[in-house]
């Protein structure tokens, strides 16, 4: 399947496309690759990260193509849409991070006109994953929040052993159990998005 | 069991199973990753890591230790074999004795880069094979053979990866790293270059060429798939996207495919044989037409009328940017004539996300702190490459021009030798400085031009992910050596006016600026204040009883702040408590939490 990972640059969308990818290949034991954003963007652009896993040649996502996006932010999940297949599924963090344009008066954040866009394109799964992360200790386990998520909406084809052994592969020793219990709380709270 | 690894990795991890004893390089995306793959891997300390100084420093230190018959790669990006370009073309007459990698990564797009330009161009020009990955999985076993390759010709290979194989991941199966075993420097004749010297070998090189392009005809890297005789030609990550577009439209029985890995010195035999068996060729490349030139020349060479060669030359592709998967599909599908769908939904117009200067990034409170000392005064302010290029972007809008490493401080002279009313600035960052601003510091005094140079001193090379550089004198072997201060430099160059100023203390930064400007010749102002991505937040500020004036938000554009209700608020998981805010609120109403 492939998936598309979007956020703002130092959100952590890396670890989430690694955990995935490795979590996939030690399901399957087959094709995993990924594709990152690294460099200018990180400093507080967009970013994006695919994870595929078909035996396909190249690493990025065609427009159209995605099974799943998992988006860090409200207005890069809207922005990445287009990569979604026809059908596709889409969790969206609610949390807001207006770039410096909205600020200085040059754009606009259009909240529930970006929802909407959203909603009308896609399967749509709206969270406040931050706040999630926060109760497990901290905001940068988003990521895992909503790796957690989606596995919980049965919206991954990888164990739950797997991705909990891709956890313990990709954090440092003492953040595994934080991250652990985030990726729990993500399952938790996806019961109530189906 | 496989390792996931991203493309950096994967040549990294290909270099330690060839046994390659010493790694040095300079960072750039997207090559960085590379040389710190290496580093991170080398627990036992067998391999000799370094960053050095710029590209050329590298690729010398890379070159001696081939000499010496140690196994050697050199890591840069595209714009940094510009800098390590005299040592390359030099070294392709005098040869290599140990296995020398001279690892390239390009970056269409461009995504992070000054220029588009083609590395496989100065593999032709410096007569030196390139081998052109497709994937992390080729890249990995290109860098074991490149290796080999380099021993065997005597002379060093050329790895020319681009962005989205650096940057993509993949599954790979690794080796156990090789152990290469070498002799030492042996003195001999052949290592010092003289005209005659390079004459005789001008001729060996340009009768070595045919020989490396029939190896070339044979390599697995290179391939000829289907009978079709409509052909589509591809190299690099291009002909991996390529690949899934034929398949995802089901049209392999209708066309015949040429893949080209290894694609200087061109496989002319595998060229010939592709022309004989086509009667047209779409080329698909990023960059510039380099297999399309080589397929023309070959049809040319073999006396072949009846093959129409379609690509960049012709202007059916793009000249510039990527050849993503959505393009690739569209020009093969036009190309056969075939009618296709794009499904995914129209994009819907939102705030553009611009990178920015971090939320208590030093840079923001130094640019500003010139662009108040300089207010109303006719200033010119040249720029250089490093997080700080984004001080271009409003509102601080501080950045006039910005060309290549090193620029500004050389830039600002010539503005100065003819704007000679005009204050002119050159902002550098300390690793910049250390790989190539000391140079035109020194040109500056000798000549007696009158520029305010200010040295950005974060002590790290942040933009390409925090490298150690030396003015850190922490080294990718763990070592600590004497730190090299910048103040120091620039006293040692006899710049008249050196002070080093706090750019979080405003107005003392303000006057410090002001003075250097007055003094009449070449001031140097070190802003020293770490990147806040190898310190710690002192604090957070918050708002009270904001009134809502957006002075700060106009003023400095920290992305921590943000509007509500139309007042000012601050991000706490983004403030870094540089207390820049606090400074220049007219009501004071910004206070530490």
């Amino acid at each position: 399947m492939d998936i598309l990972i979007s956020g703002v640059g130092g959100q952590g969308t890396i670890l989430a496309s690694k955990i995935l990818a490795s979590g996939a290949a030690l399901t399957s034991g087959v094709c995993a690759r990924t594709g990152e954003t690294i460099g200018m963007s990180q400093r507080g652009g967009c970013v994006v990260s695919h994870v595929r896993t078909e035996e396909v040649c190249s690493s990025y996502i065609p427009q159209g193509c995605a099974d799943l996006i998992l988006s860090f932010e409200l207005c890069e999940g809207a922005r990445n849409i287009p990569w979604l297949k026809k059908g596709g599924h889409a969790i969206v963090n609610t949390a807001q991070i207006n770039p410096i344009t909205v600020a200085l008066g040059a754009s606009t954040y259009d909240t529930q006109a970006i929802k909407d866009y959203i909603s009308e394109n896609s399967h749509a799964y709206f969270v406040d994953a931050n706040s999630i992360a926060l109760s497990c200790g901290s905001v940068k386990t988003v990521n895992v929040v909503l790796v957690g998520i989606a596995f919980g909406l049965s919206l991954l084809d990888v164990s739950k052993e797997s991705i909990i052994t891709a956890i313990n592969k990709n954090v440092k020793p003492r953040f595994f159990e934080m991250n652990t219990d985030a990726f729990e709380a993500g399952i938790k709270a996806s019961a109530s998005l189906k | 069991m496989k390792e996931i690894l991203l493309g950096n990795g994967a040549i990294a991890l290909g270099a330690v199973a060839a046994g390659v004893n010493l790694v040095s390089g300079y960072p750039g995306t997207p090559s960085t990753e590379v040389l710190q793959t290496v580093a991170k891997y080398n627990k036992d300390g067998k391999i000799y890591v370094e960053w050095s100084t710029n590209e050329k420093a590298a690729m010398e230190v890379a070159a001696g230790a081939s000499y010496s018959g140690a196994r050697t790669m050199v890591t840069m990006k595209q714009v940094g074999l510009n800098v390590a370009s005299d040592p390359l073309m030099c070294l392709s007459y005098i040869g290599i004795k140990g296995g020398m990698v001279v690892l390239v990564a390009d970056d269409p797009g461009p995504i992070s880069s000054q220029t588009e330009q083609d590395t496989r161009h100065f593999g032709e020009y410096a007569n030196i094979p390139v081998l052109d990955p497709s994937s992390p999985e080729e890249a990995y076993e290109m860098t074991k053979y490149a290796f080999e390759l380099s021993e065997h010709i005597g002379m060093p290979v050329i790895m020319r990866p681009t962005t989205k194989v650096c940057h993509a991941s993949a599954a790979i199966e690794l080796d156990e790293p090789a152990v290469h075993e070498y002799d030492g420097f042996t003195k001999d004749p052949r290592w010092v270059i003289f005209p005659p010297l390079s004459y005789k070998r001008h001729i060996e090189i340009e009768k070595q060429q045919p020989v490396i392009s029939g190896i070339f005809d044979e390599i697995r890297y290179n391939s000829i798939t289907g009978t079709s005789k409509t052909g589509i030609a591809a190299g690099g990550v291009t002909a991996a996207i390529a690949m899934d577009v034929i398949r995802s439209l089901g049209v392999e029985d209708k066309v015949s495919f040429l893949k080209v890995g290894a694609v200087f010195p061109a496989p002319k035999g595998l060229y010939k044989k592709f022309l004989s068996m086509t009667d047209r060729i779409l080329v698909l490349e990023e960059l510039d037409p380099v297999i399309e030139t080589g397929l023309t020349y070959a049809k040319a060479e073999n006396a072949i009328t009846d093959v129409a060669i379609t690509g960049k030359l012709d202007f059916r592709i793009n000249p510039a940017g990527e050849l993503k998967f959505d393009l690739v599909r569209k020009y093969i599908c036009e190309y056969l004539s075939l009618d296709y769908t794009d499904n995914s939904c129209k994009p819907m117009e939102l705030p553009a996300r611009p990178p920015v200067l971090c939320a208590g990034c030093p840079h923001r409170a130094s640019f500003y702190a010139v662009k108040k000392a300089m207010k109303n005064r006719k200033s010119v302010f040249c720029g250089d490459i490093g997080c700080y290029t984004l001080g271009n972007a409003k509102p601080l809008d501080m950045v006039d021009t910005c060309l290549c490493m090193g620029a500004g401080i050389t830039a600002a002279q010539g503005i100065k030798r003819t704007n000679p009313d005009t204050n002119a600035f050159a902002f550098i960052g300390d690793s910049t400085f250390f790989a190539s601003g000391m140079t035109g510091l020194a040109n500056a005094v000798y000549n007696n031009t009158n520029i305010n140079v200010i040295i950005l001193d974060n002590s790290t090379t942040a933009m390409t992910g925090h490298q150690p550089h030396p003015g850190t004198g922490r080294t990718m072997m763990e070592t600590q050596s004497a730190r090299i201060d910048p103040v120091k430099v620039a006293k040692a160059l006899n710049a008249g006016f050196v002070e080093e100023a706090d750019p979080y203390d405003l107005d003392k930064a303000i006057e410090t600026v002001r003075a250097a400007a007055e003094y009449d010749g070449v001031s140097v102002v070190v802003f020293r204040a770490p990147c806040i991505a190898v310190s710690k937040p002192s604090g957070l500020y918050i708002t009270e009883n904001c009134t809502g004036c957006m002075h700060c938000i106009n003023e400095i554009g920290c992305p921590a702040m943000y509007i509500e209700d139309s007042k000012v608020k601050i991000n706490d998981t983004l403030c870094f408590g540089c207390g820049l805010c606090a400074q220049i609120c007219p009501g004071k109403k910004i206070i530490k939490a």
